[in-house]
């Protein structure tokens, strides 16, 4: 598929321009022939890797977690320390040991899914980000969504959790209802909103820089024959290009721990709403 | 009395041209350049005083790392709605 991403810069006069800027992002992100069918349903790449993330993450957990060795090996005791972390840091460290637990299956599936699925921006002949289409964000904030405000009105009741926050008893009267009308929409709408965003543009701006840095980097070092001297702006772009790559990669843990942390956050607040 | 007009005349023209000359290039990068000031000085501020935190006790560095992250995740949040618009509005 490395064709989709040429294409969509082969229309770069490397002789009269500076950078190739892909003309149309779209088609950076949108793959429309499907790989194949099944009734109506078109298997396309992202579909693919969507299914590639899982299968990695599921045969990551079993080899890891499989048999439980006096001295484990170096992969098992990675699969473990991750496993680990996000039991200890985020469940447990931030939902609280009471209730901890009984969240960790969603945070850590959350985890690992997102760990992958970004890492896949910087994964070499794969170089897609599945969170950078707005689906896959935009379907886990709405699970955690349901997750959350199901949690708040089961444990606290329609008024502690409903009434209590969009009427609070703490703030005095002349801006209870203000407060309530910003802790309403804060809570029920920005939320999940800014936390498909937030995974979803980090992952779009990334895979933008990569493509636009590394492409401009390998076409003007690549036409070195028609341009001569020229061709050594390829080789600005690539060494910049190699070094968002490795923030890219940072960027791309760093998103997944957050969108995990921000669902745990989310909520804990549910659980112990504020008085 | 020539000058004085013709002085007049050409401050007309400049004044006209400027009123109805184009300014080329897209609105949505100025408001995303617009957008991504707060949060950049926003962050600054977040990671400042986490490193403050950090450095007068060491032995808090988890939370504080972590509530750093949070706060830097709120903040960033205004930056890529501003992104998103860039390419949506």
């Amino acid at each position: 598929m490395g064709d989709v991403t040429v294409l969509a810069v082969s229309a770069c006069d490397v002789e009269g321009e500076v950078i190739c800027a892909p003309t149309d992002i779209n088609e950076l992100f949108e793959f429309t022939t499907p790989l194949f069918s099944i009734g109506g349903f078109n298997f396309t790449r992202t579909v693919f890797l969507i299914f590639a993330a899982m299968a990695i993450v599921l045969g990551a957990l079993f080899v890891g977690l499989r048999r439980q060795q006096l001295v484990p090996s170096r992969f098992e005791i990675a699969i473990e320390s991750l496993v680990g972390f996000v039991r200890d840091d985020i469940a447990k460290g931030v939902i609280g040991t009471a209730h901890g637990m009984r969240y960790l299956p969603y945070l850590l599936s959350l985890f690992f899914f997102l760990l992958v699925g970004n890492v896949f921006k910087v994964t070499p002949l794969i170089n897609f980000p599945i969170s950078s289409r707005m689906a896959i964000p935009a379907f886990l904030a709405m699970v955690t969504w349901v997750i959350f405000v199901f949690v708040g009105f089961a444990k606290n009741g329609f008024k502690h959790y409903f009434i209590d926050t969009i009427w609070p008893k703490s703030v005095p009267l002349a801006l209870r209802w203000l407060v309530g009308l910003i802790e309403l929409v804060s809570i029920f709408v920005l939320r999940p909103i800014t936390l498909a965003v937030r995974l979803f543009a980090n992952m779009v701006a990334g895979h933008l820089m990569l493509t636009l840095l590394l492409v401009s980097g390998v076409l003007f070092l690549g036409g070195v024959g028609d341009i001569g001297i020229k061709a050594g702006i390829g080789i600005v772009w690539f060494v910049f290009g190699l070094a968002i790559w490795v923030f890219e990669l940072v960027v791309a843990i760093l998103q997944a721990y957050i969108f995990t942390l921000l669902s745990a956050v989310y909520i804990q607040t549910s659980l112990e709403p504020a008085h | 009395m020539d000058a004085v007009y013709a002085v007049a005349q050409g401050a007309l023209v400049l004044a006209q041209a400027g009123l109805t000359g184009e300014i080329s290039g897209s609105l949505n990068l100025v408001g995303y350049g617009l957008a991504a000031v707060g949060p950049g000085i926003g962050i600054g501020i977040v990671v400042g005083n986490a490193i403050t935190a950090m450095v007068r006790q060491p032995e808090m560095e988890g939370t504080v790392r972590t509530t750093m992250f949070l706060g830097i995740a709120f903040t960033e949040a205004l930056a890529l709605i501003g992104f998103v618009l860039f390419f949506i509005g």
